[in-house]
């Protein structure tokens, strides 16, 4: 009687899903998050008005940032800067705030990508 | 092993496997922490969404999005907040109605499909965005399904058919259940007999084909009987105990929570204790003699007249029995006559002057003095009532004065409290090392704080007297009222501190708490409690830190079937 529960649970603890990826710190200095089912996206800020956001698939790999859009709203000292990121170089897009943005500011990007489908990092 | 054995072994994995659902499409890592949201077909989409300060969700009803608000941590609806909503028509600012939701124009919600949604909150001095993702199921599910999702569809479809067939009393589904009882019996006895393999197999291949028809012949019928949404959500409990709560019913059975912390408490025993006065505070007032009772002017006082010590309460008529009468005459007849004697012999005194000492005269002047006086007390004492005054302030807490009443010398006429100050005397059968503070608690669940004062060494019925102070304003207090004190003891104790209400107990008799879980989910929690103080209790095990336990509402959500 024990060995075919047993192989029913084997069978159940097979389809469990693993746990979430905690934000956790990205190659280029900035914090990377899950964005979306199919990416990840990595905050770059510095202290300038520039911000950048790197673009990778699931596994890691990064993504070419080309016919993509995005829209960052990110928390800098107390107020809501909006702005848009345009595909840069390789897997960056690339936006300018209106103030500079500390390192580690929080916020959302919204990420279009060309066929249409949407994805969201929080920060 | 034998090759039927390992057979069955392997089918049971596939089982297993489909039961457990379909393999999960997203890649591993994707699940955003909580899990998700109920689903149910009468329930509006929503979304929920939180961080460490807020809680939000988001229901999509026609084309409106609706969004409640509140703290994370407490529950608390937030009322006062600007929302900044991004979704798929920009950037909208949200209007508070007013039932203290957020509303938003959103003319996509009637697009079926995801919606990536940014909330951008700002309240209460701080500022966050939260992210979610609402996702509106298409209104006609079947015809855009394909292959790949057959499962699912002939899942959902069955369930439709068989709910619209018992609707209509469908004799059809009598004959299918019948069918199947005895299908089965067949292949249970063909499987025991073990008989012949092929013979197992053809059953089940029969059954499956038996199967697969009548829900294939349901699909068409699927699109008459598409359930429309209910015109608002209400609260349901799910097969596993957890319940779900709409942002508006719980705003309704004013739901709050706590965040739970493990901290370190002293220990603490409850022990049974009755009120008594305060033995600085109180008095009695008996009388010193047998006598009769009269009132002072005004008459007696009543049950919760303020007296001030020194107060006459009554006059007791000193009873003289007949013996004691007779001893006085006697004595005062004999003061009369050496009174005389004495009188008649200063006169004689007096007519001699010139022969005589002067202090003869001076003495007997004096001893005549005494003499009435002597005469003149016992004349008083006869006549003079004993005052009994009041020996402390206060309140008359007892009254058993009657006019004309014998009052012995050890009964008490009147007991004297004062109202704002009680003790609370506590029967230990254990020799406890108490500490300074403790709680009473009422039988109506009132608490008092108490300062400990001292306990007895001497066992009164097996137990040791301990006695506490009423600390602060002690009101609706009584003299001989029933409670227990939960007194804190130098052992310590680790756990977490709940409110006494969130303490439910199940439907088994054990101690339950409900963890909020989800946004509008709450989970019934299985806790071992210890007594801490008056209004609290500690859960020893069960649940850990950082988890958010309804405090408020939770006998209400117990409730929900």
């Amino acid at each position: 009687m024990i060995r075919p529960l047993l192989a029913a649970a084997l069978g159940l603890a097979l389809t469990v899903p693993a746990l979430a990826h905690d934000p956790r710190p990205g190659p280029n200095g900035g914090l990377k998050v899950d964005a979306g089912q199919r990416h990840h996206a990595e905050l770059v800020a510095n202290g300038t008005p520039q911000v950048v956001v790197f673009l990778y698939d699931q596994n890691d790999r990064p993504v070419p940032a080309q016919g993509y859009r995005a829209n960052a709203i990110l928390i800098v000292a107390g107020a809501t800067q909006r702005f848009a990121l345009a595909p840069g170089d390789g897997n960056r897009l690339v936006g300018s705030a209106s103030v500079p943005v500390p390192a580690g500011a929080k916020g959302a990007v919204q990420i279009t990508g060309p066929d249409g489908t949407t994805a969201q990092a929080r920060f | 092993m034998t090759t039927t054995s390992s057979m069955r072994f392997g089918f049971l994995i596939l089982l297993g496997l489909v039961l457990g659902g379909l393999p999960v499409v997203a890649h591993e890592g994707h699940d955003h922490g909580a899990p998700p949201p109920p689903v149910s077909i009468t329930i509006a989409p929503r979304v929920d969404a939180s961080s460490a300060d807020f809680e939000l969700v988001a229901i999509a009803r026609g084309t409106k999005l609706r969004i409640y608000l509140d703290t994370f941590r407490g529950s608390e609806p937030v009322h006062d907040a600007e929302i900044d909503v991004d979704g798929p028509g920009g950037t909208v600012k949200a209007m508070v109605t007013s039932d203290g939701a957020y509303l938003v124009d959103a003319p996509w919600l009637a697009q079926p499909g995801t919606h990536d949604l940014a909330f951008t909150i700002q309240a209460r001095g701080t500022i966050d965005v939260l992210t979610a993702t609402l996702t509106i199921p298409d209104p006609a599910p079947m015809q855009a399904a394909t292959g790949g999702l057959w499962h699912q569809m002939v899942g959902a479809a069955l369930a439709r058919d068989i709910e619209a067939r018992l609707a209509t009393r469908d004799a059809s589904l009598w004959i299918v259940g019948a069918g199947s009882f005895f299908a089965g019996l067949l292949a249970a006895r063909l499987l025991r007999r073990r008989s012949s393999r092929p013979a197992a197999i053809a059953v089940l291949a029969v059954l499956a084909v038996a199967g697969a028809r009548p829900l294939q012949a349901a699909s068409p019928t699927v699109p008459s009987s598409v359930p429309t949404l209910a015109e608002r959500d209400v609260a349901q409990r799910f097969a596993d105990g957890a319940i779900f709560v709409p942002k508006t019913t719980q705003r309704i059975l004013g739901i709050r929570t706590l965040f739970t912390e493990v901290r370190t408490f002293a220990g603490t025993v409850e022990l049974p204790a009755r009120v008594i006065s305060d033995p600085g505070a109180a008095g009695h007032v008996q009388a010193s003699v047998t006598g009769r009772l009269a009132p002072p002017p005004g008459g007696f006082p009543r049950l919760g007249t303020r007296v001030s010590a020194g107060d006459v309460l009554a006059f007791v008529q000193p009873a003289i029995g007949a013996a004691d009468v007779t001893s006085q005459q006697q004595q005062s007849r004999e003061l009369d006559q050496q009174i005389a004697i004495v009188e008649r012999r200063l006169e004689r005194f007096r007519q001699i002057q010139g022969v005589i000492a002067r202090s003869q005269v001076e003495d007997g002047e004096l001893e005549l003095q005494g003499l009435r006086a002597r005469r003149a007390n016992l004349e008083r004492a006869q006549r003079e009532p004993e005052r009994l005054v009041a020996p402390v302030s206060g309140v008359i807490a007892a009254v058993q004065a009657i006019s004309g009443q014998i009052a012995e010398p050890n009964a008490i006429i009147f007991q004297i409290v004062d109202p704002a100050r009680f003790w609370v005397e506590a029967m230990s059968f254990e020799a406890h090392a108490i500490t300074g503070s403790a709680n009473g608690r009422f039988g109506d669940g009132r608490t008092v704080p108490l300062a400990y004062r001292g306990s007895g060494l001497a066992d009164r019925n097996q137990a040791i007297p301990i006695q506490f102070s009423v600390e602060g304003a002690a009101r609706g207090l009584r003299a001989g009222q029933f409670l227990t004190v939960l007194a804190s003891t130098s052992d310590e104790r680790s756990g977490i501190a709940v409110p006494r209400t969130s303490v439910l107990r199940g439907s088994n008799g054990q101690s339950i708490v409900y963890e909020h879980t989800n946004a509008e989910r709450f989970v019934p929690r299985e806790v071992r409690v210890a007594p801490l103080d008056g209004s609290q209790v500690l859960i020893v095990s069960g649940i850990g830190a950082s988890k958010r336990i309804v405090t408020q509402g939770a006998e209400l959500l117990n409730q929900i079937r």
